[in-house]
């Protein structure tokens, strides 16, 4: 009974495991000099420096390409179930899905083109 | 021609006019707002001559979308709207290009409305639940944007917060509404719905509550209280001609869906009031949220001096009204259902409403303000602004003689039907402080000395829309059976 939950106990000791070994292994590899040392007392936040302003100001572009970004990007996530069940539709004879899809994509066309011609893609002006 | 060809013409159109906007910039408001004005209209026209589902529905789009009378009529009046929007959006463009800043057009302001039509006519023939909310965004996102417009502006920025965000949080409810009612049919469709519903036994918690999660959701849609806190706020904030479209196009789809899902949670109960169940709890606490909701109105409009602000909380005096009517479904006495009297009064109010904001749009264009005192000496300086002006507010009141008359006619109506004499009591009050405040327009306009004495430039367009809108006040006051016809 209690021997389907091996692998969760396996799980845990390696979540446990790693956690501890990349702290003990920054330890052991790190060679903390005991002398007082600004940059290596730091806090390490992914090669960030962690102390500035509370928020820091980003050009409004950044935000632009990550919205384009998420918008195309779920288009080819939407393409993907759609792609599996093709088949089968058209075996059924329901045509519909193919024209289904095309406005679909044909919406997230003009959006591009619009995009585009609004200059939302370049970076320079 | 199947009727959802309709809305397909319709996001087409939208997509056109953005291609335009961004390849033709010469185009400039005037000529978006004209394509799309025509485009609009191609398809009110072509209303009339579209079919509702085969008799062998094969499509599997008519399990989520049907084309009733009912649905015709609100696709009507969402078009009409829209049209009327894109005629005062070109006369508030001078006042948005202030606010907009260095590289901001105002193109997309003019195309927002033809993609929010498109939902709002979804809307009306949503009868399933996952069609009605993928509808309901389609809106509410456009709405978003649109009250949000003028980016410069502290107010409209501060409206288009507080709608966002109580926006959002409705939609939590409503989904939350939906996972409820489906976990206890496992049904989307509301017909399907209404069916398991009558054969459920011992379930009137959980139907209760899924109910009231639904009701809150569209509350805020609706303005009904206690939810109508963002209104004036996000009225006052909005460009006028939003404020105009939420104020019609955005209520008349909230109530189309509402009654719907009440036409499916009642079923055929039938009127047997006081017997307990959950039929006769939910049109109790529809009861209670229209009164309370024609008593704020009424009373919140009586201080207010700015007229966005006034005209918010009229338009949740009249979701009062609208309210009332839907709680009264089968008055018996009547050859109206619940959901025709609906109807009815929001095509009375379309251009009552319109009319009024359309006015404010060609004041705020000239002068720069809102509050009602702007409107001094309206009737010396301009007097057609001030007559149409006039009789909007009348239509609005609820005077004899003009359709927002016939309008609280049928509600009074139906609630009498109904023995509802409390809520009588408080639509007479509602009503009496409606001549009240929208007196003080009136007063504003004939009594009160100018402070200039200028005449407010009208151009032939919006001369002509105007004086359409007024007639149409009036002449359907006196002809009661047009709007009928045109819903049966």
């Amino acid at each position: 009974m209690l021997n389907q939950y091996i692998p969760v106990l396996m799980h845990l000791l390696v979540v446990v495991g790693f956690a501890t070994m990349t702290l003990l292994m920054s330890v052991w590899f790190g060679r903390r000099s005991t002398s007082k040392q600004d940059i290596k007392d730091t806090a390490y936040e992914c090669g960030m420096i962690p102390i500035g302003e509370n928020q820091p100001r980003f050009s409004v572009k950044f935000y632009i390409v990550a919205m384009l970004f998420v918008l195309f990007d779920i288009e080819v996530v939407f393409l993907y179930p759609w792609a599996v069940v093709f088949r089968d539709f058209l075996s059924a004879d329901q045509i519909l899905i193919f024209w289904s899809i095309l406005g679909f994509v044909g919406i997230l066309f003009v959006a591009y083109l619009y995009a585009l011609k609004k200059r939302a893609l370049n970076w320079v002006g | 021609m199947p009727a959802y060809i309709l809305e397909l013409i319709v996001v087409g159109l939208g997509l056109i006019l953005l291609l335009l906007e961004s390849f033709l910039p010469r185009l400039g408001a005037k000529g978006l707002a004209a394509i799309g004005s025509v485009g609009l209209l191609v398809v009110l026209f072509l209303l009339p001559s579209v079919t509702g589902a085969p008799s062998e529905s094969t499509g599997i789009i008519w399990k989520f979308y049907s084309a009733d009378s009912l649905a015709l009529f609100y696709k009507g009046l969402a078009l009409i709207t829209t049209i009327l929007v894109l005629m005062m959006s070109v006369v508030y463009v001078p006042v948005m290009q202030r606010y907009l800043g260095t590289g901001g057009g105002v193109g997309e302001y003019l195309i927002l409305p033809v993609f929010t039509c498109a939902g709002l006519m979804w809307m009306a023939s949503a009868n399933d639940l996952t069609s009605i909310f993928v509808s309901l965004e389609v809106v509410t996102i456009g709405f978003y944007i649109m009250v949000a417009y003028m980016r410069r502006n502290v107010g409209s920025l501060e409206a288009g917060v507080k709608y966002l965000i109580l926006g959002a949080v409705s939609t939590g409810f409503l989904v939350y509404g939906i996972a409820f009612l489906f976990g206890v049919t496992g049904q989307t469709n509301l017909d399907v719905i209404s069916t398991v519903l009558g054969l459920l036994e011992g379930q009137d918690k959980i139907i209760l509550f899924s109910f009231a999660l639904l009701l809150v959701a569209f509350g805020f849609k609706v303005a009904a209280v206690p939810f109508q806190m963002w209104v004036p706020d996000v009225y006052q904030g909005a460009p006028t001609p939003t404020a105009a479209f939420l104020s019609v196009g955005s209520k008349a789809a909230g109530f189309i869906v509402l009654s719907r899902i009440v036409d499916a949670f009642l079923g055929d109960h039938g009127v047997q009031t006081g017997d307990g169940s959950y039929q006769d709890q939910i049109q109790r606490v529809l009861l209670v949220v229209a009164g309370a909701t024609i008593l704020f109105g009424s009373l919140a409009a009586i201080p207010q001096t700015n007229f966005k602000r006034l005209m918010a909380y009229s338009s949740i005096s009249h979701a009062g009204f609208i309210l009332l009517a839907l709680a009264c479904a089968y008055p018996v006495r009547m050859d109206m259902a619940s959901g025709e009297v609906v109807a009815f009064y929001l095509a009375a109010y379309l251009p009552m409403t319109m009319a009024a904001f359309f006015v404010l749009c060609i004041v705020r264009s000239s002068r720069g303000e809102e509050e009602i005192s702007v409107l001094d000496g309206l009737g010396k300086r301009s007097p057609f602004l001030a007559f149409v002006l006039l009789v909007s507010v009348m239509g609005l009141a609820g005077i004899p003689l003009t359709v927002g008359f016939l309008g609280k006619l049928y509600v009074f109506q139906a609630a009498l039907d109904q023995g509802h004499f409390v809520l009588l009591a408080i639509a007479t009050l509602g009503a009496a402080a409606g001549f009240y405040y929208y007196f003080k327009v009136v007063r504003s306009m004939y009594w009160n000395a100018p402070s200039d004495q200028d005449a407010i430039a009208v151009g032939t367009g919006s001369r002509v829309l105007l004086a359409l809108l007024a007639a149409a006040i009036i002449f359907l006051g006196l002809n009661q059976g047009i709007i009928l016809g045109f819903l049966r």
